[in-house]
């Protein structure tokens, strides 16, 4: 203690910084947005990789395959019925000489089809519905939430079919359908999380900077619940395929000579007895393995947006 | 110093609804319950009081984002609580406000430029180049690198981010601000950067603060006036010499003898002038003053009439002791 109260503070007791103390804030790496550091996450899970690749070549497979294909979905022949795989026909025909992959691929353009874009309307409406009753609050949000409430009483599948019986079978009035209800869980969770983030102080700075509701709500306030709604796209992706498949294998989804893979299964059923069973194999094939692969993706990205969940 | 105040409060109360519901009973917290003060130009007001007393409700109201139940706030002579759209903005342009959680008051999936420059696009200020220089010319005005820009909050540490969040506010080139804490998340080395960058701003460009703390050593540093808050409303109001070196309401003095000393030898020594108990809930204010239920020096009169504001000396002070 005596030693420090003596000491003389000279010039040369001092030394300049060297460039590498100079610099210890200096920050080396490059920014990474959100969505490339959860694309880095989504690509160490290789089960969610591999799920994305077979769905990529699903997407090609269904454009380039009926553009290619010297036979047409419709096309029937009666000099080839029923044939068991073989070059010509390389997952055979049907029972009116139809080729079967030419079908399959076309039933996979509007399984995919109905699955991505219900899940886009329901994106557009549970995030715009969602948000807006979880920002305003009060008694707008109590009155917005109950009619969600009731719409989710009534049971799902009697709602798409009463739209069939109105609007006919087609994809159209399946589409609406799934949406009608299918926005409902994705509404939910975006109110919850916007409740809980308008309060945060980054919100209230963007009021006090004088921003518009709107622009708080999309700018501000949506984009921190991006993780999850895109999860939750993930997971409604799947299950609008299912609901398809399911409806037409029942028969009241889409009508011949269109075809779906629920639709394709169900005419394969009456033949699970006769010479060529293996018909029924393919459309099953194609949603088992899509299903899958979806929900390897479902998976891969909640855990890409959510690291710490694992 | 004193010539023309910025912000003249009246009477300003607000109040929150709690319960109701189907059942429950209506209550009400009174978390600013009838508070007077003025603001002076190119001065900072601070405001200190333990916590739950309403500070921070009180600078909340005043930048509006919550409605004042009862009273009247005037800046530059404009009575506020009755504003149109467009007179709005323009009081959102010279009021601002920085937050005390510098982790919670940036936008995470915006970069700081984009922050920085959020305010000029909400308020269509300059074109997108010069809304670029003046990032880059606020960036250095509060110490950080022009090739920040493209970083995100998450980058950076809390001083550095209560910097971005001060040159947010800058943007607008704003008359007054409200600091809600903006010290009390940092740490103590931190805290003498960012109270140093407040003061070489003020001085530069000629803003007002409200300098709401805790940490009343910072808050003498920086203030020329300071109010002691409690419960609701202001106990006293001086200069911050006078408040700390005479303070007259028995709160203030038992605030002030709450300080650390950091030396043990006179920690010991000094006179213990303790205040029991807890702040009683803001749903049911005493009588009188409210201060009454802890005061040493508490009489009858204190249950009955609530002590107004009034000069003493230099001071102004809420208590039946200065009484004649």
């Amino acid at each position: 203690m005596e030693t420090m109260e003596t000491m003389e503070l000279t010039p040369d007791l001092f030394e300049p910084l060297d460039s590498a103390e100079k610099n210890s804030e200096f920050i080396a790496a490059e920014p990474r947005t959100y969505l490339s550091d959860a694309w880095h996450r989504f690509r160490k899970n290789k089960l969610a990789l591999c799920g994305l690749v077979f769905l990529v070549i699903m997407v090609i497979l269904a454009i380039v395959v009926p553009m290619v294909s010297p036979y047409t979905y419709d096309g029937m022949d009666y000099s080839s019925v029923n044939l068991l795989p073989c070059l010509e026909h390389p997952m055979g025909t049907d029972k009116f000489g139809r080729d079967i992959l030419v079908r399959v691929m076309y039933g996979a353009r509007i399984s995919l089809m109905i699955g991505f874009s219900s899940a886009l309307i329901c994106l557009v409406i549970g995030v715009v519905y969602g948000g807006f009753s979880g920002y305003i609050g009060g008694k707008t949000d109590m009155i917005l939430m109950r009619i969600v409430d009731i719409l989710y009483a009534i049971p799902n599948l009697l709602l798409v079919i009463l739209i069939m019986l109105v609007f006919g079978s087609n994809v159209t009035s399946i589409m609406i359908g799934i949406c009608l209800t299918s926005w409902i869980g994705m509404a939910r969770m975006v109110r919850a999380q916007v409740m809980s983030l308008k309060e945060q102080e980054f919100a209230l700075a963007a009021y006090v900077l004088g921003a518009s509701k709107s622009r708080i709500l999309f700018k501000h306030l949506v984009i921190n619940c991006m993780g999850s709604i895109i999860v939750n796209v993930t997971l409604l992706v799947p299950s609008a395929i299912f609901t398809e498949a399911f409806l037409s294998f029942v028969g009241i989804g889409i009508s011949a000579p269109a075809a779906s893979w629920g639709t394709l299964a169900n005419e394969a059923r009456s033949l699970i007895e006769s010479s060529n069973p293996i018909q029924i194999i393919w459309p099953i094939l194609a949603i088992c393995l899509t299903m899958l692969s979806l929900n390897f993706i479902g998976d891969g990205v909640s855990d890409a947006f959510d690291p710490k969940k694992k | 110093m004193e010539e023309t105040p910025i912000l003249k409060v009246e009477g300003l109360k607000t109040y929150f609804p709690v319960g109701g519901g189907l059942f429950g009973k209506k209550q009400v917290v009174k978390a600013v319950n009838d508070v007077s003060f003025e603001v002076m130009e190119h001065e900072t007001f601070g405001l200190v009081g333990e916590s739950g007393c309403g500070k921070s409700t009180l600078g909340r109201t005043l930048v509006k984002i919550y409605e004042p139940t009862e009273g009247k706030i005037e800046f530059m002579g404009k009575d506020i609580t009755k504003l149109s759209g467009s007179e709005m903005q323009d009081f959102r342009r010279n009021v601002q406000m920085i937050f005390q959680d510098p982790y919670a008051s940036l936008n995470p999936r915006m970069t700081v430029g984009e922050i920085i420059r959020e305010p000029m696009e909400i308020h269509n200020i300059g074109t997108p180049k010069e809304r670029d220089e003046k990032v880059a010319s606020l960036l250095e005005t509060v110490g950080l690198k022009p090739d920040h820009v493209r970083r995100y909050p998450h980058e950076f540490s809390g001083g550095q981010r209560q910097r971005i969040s001060i040159a947010r506010t800058l943007a607008l080139d704003p008359k007054f601000i409200v600091c809600d804490e903006p010290i009390s998340a940092l740490d103590v080395s931190i805290q003498a950067q960012i109270i140093n960058l407040l003061e070489r701003i003020q001085r530069e460009r000629g803003i007002s603060y409200l300098f709401i703390a805790h940490d009343l050593g910072a808050v003498k540093h920086i203030s020329n006036r300071i109010g002691a808050m409690y419960l609701g409303s202001l106990v006293e109001i001086g200069s911050s010499d006078d408040l700390y070196h005479h303070p007259l309401h028995p709160y203030t003095q038992a605030l002030l003898a709450s300080i650390p000393i950091p030396d043990p030898k006179r920690m010991r020594e000094r006179k213990k002038e303790e205040i029991n108990g807890e702040i009683p809930s803001p749903l049911d204010i005493p009588s009188g003053c409210p201060f009454r239920t802890r005061c040493p020096y508490a009489t009858e009169r204190c249950a009955q009439e609530k002590p107004q504001l009034r000069q003493v000396g230099n001071s102004k002070v809420a208590c039946h002791l200065y009484d004649k």
